[in-house]
C-alpha cells in the first residue's frame, strides 16, 4: 500500500504542475482515527497529503459530478468563446470509476473533463462493522497493518482481522479493478468473491411475503430521513430531489412511517441498472439501514432480466434506456 | 417500449418488498382496440376487487 500511495502522489504531482488537471480529488487523513476523509488538491505541493488505504470509504464520483456541476454553472453567464476548460483528477476505483461510466453514459460530462488516477482496492473498512467490532465504544487510537487492525477504546484495546470488517460490497465485488483510467497506480488487486454476490437476496426472495414486509417496514422505520444516503450517492445527482418537490409533491417530508417507505422505495428504484454497490450509502447511513438488500435485488434483475451490469462498460447504454425483442413478457397483462 | 423494462423492474421489485406484485398491472391498448380495453379494465378490476383494499405504504390522514 506504501508503494501505491507514493506512487500516487508523484501521479498527482505531476498532474498538477503538467496543468493536466484543475484538482484532484482523493483521500487523507480524516480527524479521527482510523479513518480518511475526502480531500481536493490544487496545489502540487499539497499531494503529500493524499493516502490510499482499506480506510478510503466514500465513492469519490459524486464529488466529480458536484465540481463539474458548480464549474459550468459559473460559466453559464460568460462568452462561449471565453469558458474555460476545467479537469478534474480523480483517485478511482472500480467502483467509482463504474459510477463514472454511468454519469459518461448519461452524457453528464465528456470523457475529456475527468483525469481518472486508478487504483486497485482489496475493500475498505465499514466503520460501523468495526466499532461493533472494537466493542460498541468510541475509537481512541487504531493502527492498521499487515490485515490486522488494532483499535484502542475507553474500554481497552483489541485486535480486529481486516477481513473482518470490510464491507459486504467489498466481499463479494465483481469490479475491484478499475474499468477505465487514464494512468493506473499499482498493479491489479486479486479478486473477491463476485460468485456470492446474489447469497443475500436469493435467501431473501425464499422468504414469505409478509416476512419481506416486516423487514421492509423494520429497516424503514430507523431512518431518520436525513437524506444522507442521497447525498453520498454518485447516481444521485438531480438538481431537485423528487423529496423535495412540493409541485407536484410526491411525498410528504414529516416522520410518517408511510411517507419514508415511499421515499426510501422511491430512491432505490431509481437505481435501476445505476447502483454500483460502492456501498457509499450504507457507510454514510447513520441509522444503520440495510439498503444494500434491497439495492442489490434491483441488480439482481437487471443482470437477469436484461444482462446489465451497471457501469461495467462504456460501450453499454443505461438498460432502461433501451429494450431488446427478447425481453421477458410474462408480467403483461393480458384478459 | 422503455416503459416495459421499467414495468417488469417496478413489479419485481415491489413484490420483493413485500407489496402485492398483482397490484401492478400492465399492458398495451390501442384506442381503435374498443372491446380489447373492456375487457382490460373488466379483468383488472375484477383482479383488484379479489386482493381488497391495499393496506402497504397507504398513508393515513389523521
Amino acid at each position: 500500500m506504501e508503494n501505491i500511495e507514493t506512487k500516487l502522489r508523484e501521479e498527482a504531482q505531476r498532474l498538477l504542475l503538467e496543468k493536466k488537471a484543475d484538482v484532484i480529488i482523493g483521500y487523507e487523513k480524516g480527524t479521527l482515527p482510523l479513518t480518511a476523509t475526502p480531500c481536493f488538491i490544487t496545489r502540487p505541493e499539497e499531494a503529500e497529503k493524499l493516502i490510499w488505504n482499506n480506510l478510503c470509504t466514500q465513492n469519490l464520483a459524486k464529488f466529480v459530478h458536484d465540481l463539474i456541476t458548480a464549474h459550468k454553472n459559473s460559466q453559464k453567464r460568460v462568452k462561449p468563446e471565453d469558458r474555460k476548460k476545467k479537469v478534474i483528477g480523480v483517485v478511482a476505483r472500480g467502483c467509482t470509476t463504474r459510477s463514472i461510466i454511468i454519469h459518461l453514459q448519461e452524457r453528464q460530462y465528456d470523457r475529456g473533463e475527468v483525469y481518472i488516477i486508478g487504483v486497485p482496492c482489496d475493500g475498505y473498512v465499514e466503520s460501523k462493522k468495526l466499532r461493533t467490532a472494537a466493542g460498541g465504544a468510541d475509537i481512541i487510537e487504531g493502527d492498521m497493518e499487515g490485515g490486522q487492525i488494532k483499535v484502542k477504546t475507553a474500554e481497552g484495546e483489541k485486535t480486529v482481522a481486516l477481513k473482518e470488517v470490510l464491507s459486504d460490497s467489498c466481499r463479494t465485488c465483481r469490479y475491484n479493478n478499475p474499468i477505465i483510467s487514464d494512468v493506473m497506480v499499482g498493479s491489479p488487486a486479486p479478486a473477491m468473491n463476485p460468485e456470492a454476490e446474489y447469497d443475500q437476496v436469493k435467501e431473501f426472495e425464499a422468504k414469505s411475503i409478509e416476512e419481506r414486509w416486516a423487514y421492509f417496514t423494520k429497516e424503514m422505520a430507523k431512518c431518520i430521513r436525513c437524506n444522507a444516503c442521497r447525498q453520498a450517492c454518485p447516481s444521485c445527482y438531480c438538481p431537485t430531489c423528487f423529496a423535495e418537490q412540493s409541485m407536484p409533491q410526491w411525498v410528504g417530508i414529516g416522520e410518517d412511517a408511510t411517507d419514508t417507505q415511499v421515499f426510501q422505495f422511491m430512491r432505490l428504484y431509481h437505481m435501476v441498472g445505476r447502483c454500483v454497490d460502492c456501498g457509499s450509502c450504507v457507510a454514510v447511513c447513520p441509522m444503520g439501514v440495510d439498503l444494500r438488500n434491497f439495492l442489490k435485488k434491483i441488480d439482481k434483475d437487471c443482470w437477469e432480466m436484461f444482462g446489465n451490469r451497471a457501469g461495467s462498460s462504456m460501450e453499454d447504454m443505461p438498460p432502461l434506456g433501451k429494450f431488446s425483442e427478447n425481453d421477458k413478457e410474462d408480467f403483461i397483462y393480458n384478459p | 417500449m422503455v416503459a416495459r423494462r421499467k414495468f417488469a423492474t417496478l413489479k419485481s421489485f415491489l413484490n420483493y418488498i413485500g407489496v402485492e406484485g398483482d397490484r401492478t398491472i400492465f399492458t398495451w391498448v390501442s384506442a381503435s382496440e374498443g372491446d380489447r380495453w373492456a375487457q382490460v379494465i373488466k379483468g383488472a378490476t375484477e383482479k383488484i376487487k379479489a386482493l381488497g383494499p391495499a393496506s402497504k405504504m397507504v398513508k393515513t390522514v389523521a
